[in-house]
């Protein structure tokens, strides 16, 4: 079943103006599949300022100046004094910047690993040391899920060879104070602002901004104890299955899961819990119209407030019948992430990292089912859209009425009261003309509130275009989800403020470790440029640079070479190129089927379906349109031929086209990920800027600047310099743009395709000089089709034309007529 | 379908060469050096039992002594048939081995026995000296002379040990030029020490500073037991010059290679050669003294581990000398301090300057913590080091000596897993071959000696050296257009040229 989940083209109407141009330079190159959206401006400059604040070294800069070492360049923290024990502690605490170093074979490292990625960022986790880093967001994100910050401090003091520098305690502190004071709930419907500390509250109420937002009704300052873990249970757990086991006794299982809980944070957080049930909370009610206004001004004066939904005490917005079927069973990494969700009882609004393949859909539906609410899905394309659908009912006994879409050609709604709809980031944030009953749709998805908002692969996708949706949309919990949150352009910071903190982080050898994604063995192959089309490459222009070094006969040859050796060892094979000239040539010279943007819906299906069921179709060639949106768990083996510059991002989603290897859990299995590189050339740069995110998750490139038996491989292409020469003309003869990368306006499985792109194609004129007696047939000259695409060839075989199939018809039936007339 | 678990990956063959390459070097040095002496030295050297032992037991291999402790007691050569049909047919190359080195050694020689075959005997002053050392029968002071004094407080070996350590990293700040700038206490070096490291152009004084010269980064890379050799080799070469016999240089450091660990031993009976020696061995940290005046002196790790085989030194000079401080439960398990990661990243528990200025040589580093530097082993940083004369496999041989116990331990986890049955390298492979491949990148121009012949007036005068100079094999370029060619020798067309005039 090839229909896709993700994809990565939503904002068509402002990418394909604002894509980047190549250039040699990559710092400002930006992976294309993002937007960069005109309208930033302003509200985002206002962002900035808040998000430099949230950084450690903007902090320790006002505290101290930091010593450097004139000969070799480090910073000299041996002034520190150890631990006496300090060989029994796993960190290292660096005081100016934050940066954790992780000992990962000490015997405290799982606890301390587990603690760390809720406190901080992971840089990298290889095998031995693991680095992380501290900060502002991170330790948001660490209040949001209960911790406080004399726990944070104590705990990283406990795990430090050396005493907790001062700055870093000062600095925790100092954050988290400001951080989650303040609670933005939405308790019976009614806007409250909530804090455990009065004079906080005071301090708000006096404020010029919130003070005269207050609804004064008499009922002041209201006070309530505060919220627990309580009754939740999150579906798909052990403790689910504890509930449906001990039938209604969900008070004991209840307690269980308390219990649980405890035990899966036992570092000494987890008291937390337990003083918290006793605290008193205290809250005033604001308007609705106000919400935005506080929202802002809490910004503004460092204590953002954070936005946390008590569903279960929500009877307003009515009760979605669904719960995760019995035989669904999440995983402990799943679970995990949920739990940093819903960790008191309420739910979060936050972003969810875990890698491609490791079933970030059904964390969604288990968040979606544990909420039993109102939920909107946003992802990127229609086909994701349909793709979602089919997993919520996959995996949850929801009803189907209760499930709609919102696409261009579907616009449902559910019949009950409430229920799920899934819809494309575009559909909702479009501003431009609608249909009606578009616009008719969108009222009633304005008119609504909602309990969750679902945001697939927020990665793609700018600040501004959330903005519009969540602005647009009222929902009292946003989860995002993504496999990597990376951004060339660093805009992902906003999404701390716009969706909320990054609530779990999965460590991607850990779950290859687990066997829950492939294990992948990468490598980088190195191809020298052949000594013709290295000095046509020297003097070329940067543009068609890119066109020589991707049609390198030497990298032909290697893919060739690989693609053969892993056809032969029973691999399936995803070869990946930007460029559509590289791919289509490489496709029809090694006679095998490739899609790219202009592929035709039809076709893509069916070269897909071979790809997956039919033996003698092994090797797909496929654009970047297949980096996000494809789900082939056949794929075991990735060759990279032309990538976008030095996206880390790109990389690793490619990467994740293999991670989902159904034969991943066969013993001594492996997937393969080549990377062919040019040797010499602009490439090698780019190569290794795209794999710092991979390397730094623990993957190793091999780099193979020979591959073994290539020399005795019989049928090598361009093996003669006549061969290669001619190459080389028909490379020179292209145009510059071809060696642009593609412009994907839809992804693999929109329905567009064909349309516009078609056209724009069918402008190009092709001009050869030939005489007029060769063009006539003259120069013996014959049509013959040497170079045939092999995606005509994968057309259904028994096609035949219907005149045929009438006459055959025709013929059993006289014939068996006659043989009746015989018996009689 | 074929197996899983043919790859493309030609894992560690390439590495495989390096480590055995490290492994040896410790042992072949010395060897090396002692092939090179004259058949004369030889003679003298063997006339002490010391010596004798010493070679006997710590240079040759296990088959090359099984032959050596046969013939020793025969008392006619054994013919060499009779010798050959010891070793089964499949080790004739171990055999081959076993008497080349015997050979080059002086110790096993080819005579005739009566009846005219061909056959072996061991040389007689090693003989004679090897059966005296065996025997104990000799009452010369080979052996060095225990201190019977009982005066004095007696010095632990941990003491020694970290003498040993203090002196000899003394030796390699001095030439990195660490302790002047860490501030560390300095340790005093004589005159002597700067002179021979200076006569080996290890270090150059340039304005009265020191620099370290191209073959001086190779040396600070290298294990420790390779150091020493090396030092002591410069040392006896050196010792001539200043009026010492080399050969009795030579045999005091065999005779102190055969000393005990922790006792102490007499001076007076060392010859004034031999003090003089012990003075300046002092210096490296090679032998202890309390005072250049006391009576006696101790030999210390670096002394005692000079003849052993590699393994042993490894584990027990390297955590000595370079293991971090504290750490009781780690230290024991094996020597290295370094983890370098598959993302490039270096981490070093080291507190040493020395240790840290040695990283820092082909690392870019970030931090440094009270026990622990980290840093990034970059393309720029291994670049800089090769620029310095630094070479790829002298980097990594120091990782792979260095290398962390939990690096080892990782490995040798996985190895089970592994049929192939090559044993896991220790670092991982992909940055080994990384940084040779830094290396290769800037290998691309190959310079070659050689003779250009030029301003031929025809085309024949041109074509007939230049065939006979491709014919012997000389020949490297050559161009019609331009009637030249280049050749690496030039004596036989010379030659040729002026027979056809």
């Amino acid at each position: 079943m090839p229909p896709k989940r993700k994809a990565a083209d939503v904002g068509r109407s402002s990418s394909a103006s604002k894509r980047a141009t190549p250039s040699l330079d990559y710092a400002e190159v930006s992976s294309s599949d993002e937007y960069s959206d005109p309208d930033d401006g302003p509200v985002d400059n206002n962002l900035k300022d808040v998000v430099n604040k949230f950084s450690l070294e903007a902090y320790s800069k006002r505290t101290q100046s930091q010593k450097t070492d004139p000969r070799f360049g480090y910073k000299d923290l041996s002034y520190l004094t150890l631990k006496r024990d300090h060989y029994n502690r796993p960190l290292w605490i660096e005081p100016v910047k934050g940066t954790i170093t992780l000992e990962s074979f000490s015997p405290l490292a799982p606890q301390a690993q587990d603690f760390l990625t809720t406190i901080a960022e992971p840089l990298s986790r290889p095998t031995h040391l693991h680095e992380y880093r501290l900060t502002g967001h991170s330790l948001y994100a660490a209040v949001s899920v209960g911790l406080k910050p004399e726990d944070i401090v104590e705990f990283l003091d406990r795990l430090s060879k050396t005493p907790l520098p001062e700055s870093i305690s000062q600095f925790i502190i100092e954050f988290t104070k400001s951080y989650g004071k303040i609670k933005m709930v939405l308790y019976h419907n009614r806007y409250y602002v909530e804090t455990v500390e009065p004079e906080m509250l005071q301090m708000l109420l006096k404020d010029e901004v919130i003070g005269p937002q207050r609804i004064s009704n008499g009922e002041g300052i209201i006070q309530r104890a505060a919220p627990k873990m309580g009754a939740l249970v999150i579906p798909g757990t052990k403790d689910a299955a504890g509930v449906r086991e001990t039938g209604g006794q969900t008070k004991a299982s209840a307690r269980s899961q308390t219990e649980n809980q405890g035990e899966r944070q036992d570092y000494g957080i987890n008291d937390v819990g337990d003083e918290a049930s006793e605290a008193l909370t205290y809250s005033f009610e604001i308007p609705a119209t106000g919400v935005e206004i506080v929202k802002a001004r809490c910004q503004a004066i460092g204590c953002p407030a954070l936005e946390e939904y008590d569903f279960q005490g929500d009877t307003i917005n009515p009760n979605l019948d669904m719960d995760l079927k019995p035989t669904a069973r999440i995983r402990p990494y799943q679970e995990m992430s949920l739990s940093k969700m819903f960790g008191n009882g309420r739910a979060k609004s936050g972003i969810i990292v875990l890698p491609c393949g490791a079933g970030k859909t059904l964390v969604g539906i288990t968040a979606a089912a544990t909420i039993k609410k109102g939920t909107i899905v946003l992802c990127t394309s229609s086909m994701s859209v349909v793709q979602w659908r089919n997993e919520f009912l996959r995996w949850t006994t929801i009803d189907p009425g209760d499930i709609a879409i919102f696409t261009s050609d579907h616009k449902e709604k559910f019949k009950r009261s409430t229920g799920i709809i899934v819809s494309t980031y575009s559909m909702v944030s479009q501003t431009r003309a609608r249909s009606y009953d578009a616009q008719k749709m969108m009222d009633w998805l304005q008119s609504r509130e909602w309990g969750m908002m679902i945001l697939d692969e927020v990665h793609v996708v700018p600040a501004s275009m959330f903005r519009k949706v969540t602005s647009a949309i009222a929902a009292q919990t946003k989860l995002g989800l993504t496999a990597t949150l990376l951004r060339e352009d660093d805009k992902i910071k906003d999404l701390n403020f716009l969706i909320g903190p990054k609530l779990y982080e999965a460590n991607w050898m850990e779950l290859a470790a687990q066997g829950h994604i492939a294990k992948v063995q990468c490598a980088e192959v190195w191809c020298p440029m052949t000594t013709e089309f290295y000095s046509e490459y020297l003097r070329a222009s940067s543009r068609k640079q890119a066109l020589l070094y991707i049609m390198n006969p030497r990298k032909f040859q290697a893919c060739q070479y690989l693609i053969d050796f892993h056809e032969k060892r029973g691999d399936k094979i995803i070869v990946f190129s930007d460029n559509v000239y590289a791919l289509e040539k490489y496709a029809r010279k090694l006679n095998k089927a490739f899609i790219y943007g202009g592929t035709g819906q039809n076709e893509r299906l069916r070269i897909l379906e071979n790809f997956q069921h039919n033996e003698q179709v092994n090797t797909i060639f496929l654009s970047k349109i297949g980096d996000t949106s494809l789900d082939l768990p056949e794929a075991t083996c990735l060759i990279q031929i032309s990538s976008h510059y030095g996206s880390r991002r790109q990389e690793a989603q490619r990467l994740g086209r293999i991670l989902r290897a159904k034969r991943r859990n066969d013993e001594g299995f492996n997937a393969f990920f080549y990377s062919l590189v040019s040797k010499d050339t602009s490439e090698m740069t780019y190569s290794s800027k795209r794999q710092a995110f991979l390397v730094d998750q623990g993957y190793a490139f091999k780099v193979i600047t020979h591959l073994e038996g290539i020399n005795e491989y019989e049928g090598l292409h361009y093996s003669t310099p006549s061969e290669r020469r001619e190459l080389l003309t028909e490379v020179m003869l292209q145009n510059e743009s071809s060696a642009d990368v593609e412009e994907v306006t839809d992804d693999l499985f929109s329905m567009r395709s064909g349309g516009r792109n078609a056209a724009a194609k069918r402008a190009k004129a092709k001009r050869s000089a030939a005489t007029l007696s060769g063009l006539a047939g003259g120069d013996d000259m014959a049509y013959i089709e040497y170079n045939k695409s092999r995606n005509k060839q994968l057309k259904d075989k028994g096609a035949q034309h219907p005149l045929f199939k009438k006459m055959e018809r025709d013929r059993l039936r006289r014939k068996k007529e006659r043989e009746t007339a015989k018996n009689q | 379908m074929t197996s899983p678990r043919t790859s493309l990956f030609p894992e560690r063959q390439r590495l495989q060469v390096s480590q055995v390459t490290t492994m040896a070097a410790s042992t072949s040095r010395p060897l090396e050096y002692l092939e090179s002496l004259p058949g004369m030295t030889f003679n003298k050297l063997y006339q002490q039992p010391s010596t004798a032992l010493a070679i006997f037991r710590r240079m040759l291999p296990d088959l090359a002594k099984c032959f050596v402790m046969a013939l020793l007691y025969l008392k006619d050569p054994l013919p060499t048939q009779d010798l050959e049909l010891w070793v089964k047919a499949e080790s004739k190359k171990q055999r081959d081995n076993a008497l080349s080195i015997l050979g080059r050694l002086h110790i096993l020689s080819k005579t005739l026995t009566a009846d005219n075959v061909s056959a072996y005997m061991v040389t007689n002053p090693f003989a004679s000296s090897l059966r005296k050392a065996l025997m104990g029968s000799e009452d010369s002071q080979s052996f060095g002379v225990f201190s019977q004094v009982p005066g004095g407080h007696p010095v632990s070996i941990t003491d020694l040990d970290e003498y040993a350590r203090r002196q000899w990293e003394g030796v390699l700040g001095y030439m990195v030029g660490t302790s002047a700038l860490s501030g560390q206490r300095d340790v005093n070096l004589s005159k002597g020490v700067k002179q021979l490291l200076q006569a080996g152009h290890l270090v150059e004084i340039r304005d009265r500073r020191v620099d370290i010269t191209k073959d001086g980064f190779g040396f600070v890379l290298q294990d420790v037991n390779t150091q020493v050799w090396n030092i002591l080799i410069l040392y006896v070469e050196s010792a001539e010059a200043i009026g010492m016999d080399s050969v009795e240089v030579l045999s005091f450091l065999f005779l102190l290679s055969s000393l005990e660990l922790g006792q102490s031993y007499e001076k007076k009976y060392l010859s004034s050669v031999q003090l003089r020696t012990l003075a300046d061995l002092a210096d490296f940290g090679i032998v202890y003294q309390e005072s250049p005046e006391a009576t006696r002196f101790y030999p210390t790790r670096l002394a005692t581990t000079l003849t052993s085989d590699s393994s042993a030194l490894g584990s027990t000079v390297g955590s000595s000398l370079t293991g971090p401080a504290g750490q009781p439960g780690a230290s024991g398990t094996g020597s290295g301090f370094i983890v370098i990661e598959t993302n490039y990243r270096l981490y070093a528990y080291t507190s040493s300057p020395l240790q840290i200025s040695l990283i820092s040589l082909f690392t870019t580093l970030k931090y440094r913590f009270p026990n622990l530097v980290t840093g990034k082993v970059t393309r720029q940083s291994v670049r800089r080091a090769i620029d310095m004369g630094i070479t790829a496999d002298q980097i990594i041989s120091y990782l792979h000596t260095h290398a962390h116990p939990q690096l080892r331990k990782h490995n040798a986890g996985h190895s089970t897993s592994n049929t192939s049955g090559i044993p896991p390298s220790v670092l991982p492979p992909t940055v080994t071959d990384q940084i040779r491949l830094w290396q290769l990148e800037r290998d691309r121009l190959r310079a070659t000696a050689g003779f250009l012949f030029k301003d031929f007036t025809t085309l024949q005068e041109y074509q007939a050296p230049c065939q006979y100079a491709a014919e012997i094999g000389v020949l490297v370029w050559k161009s019609d257009r331009k009637r030249m060619f280049f050749v690496t020798r030039h004596e036989q067309v010379a030659a040729f040229l002026r027979s056809k005039k």
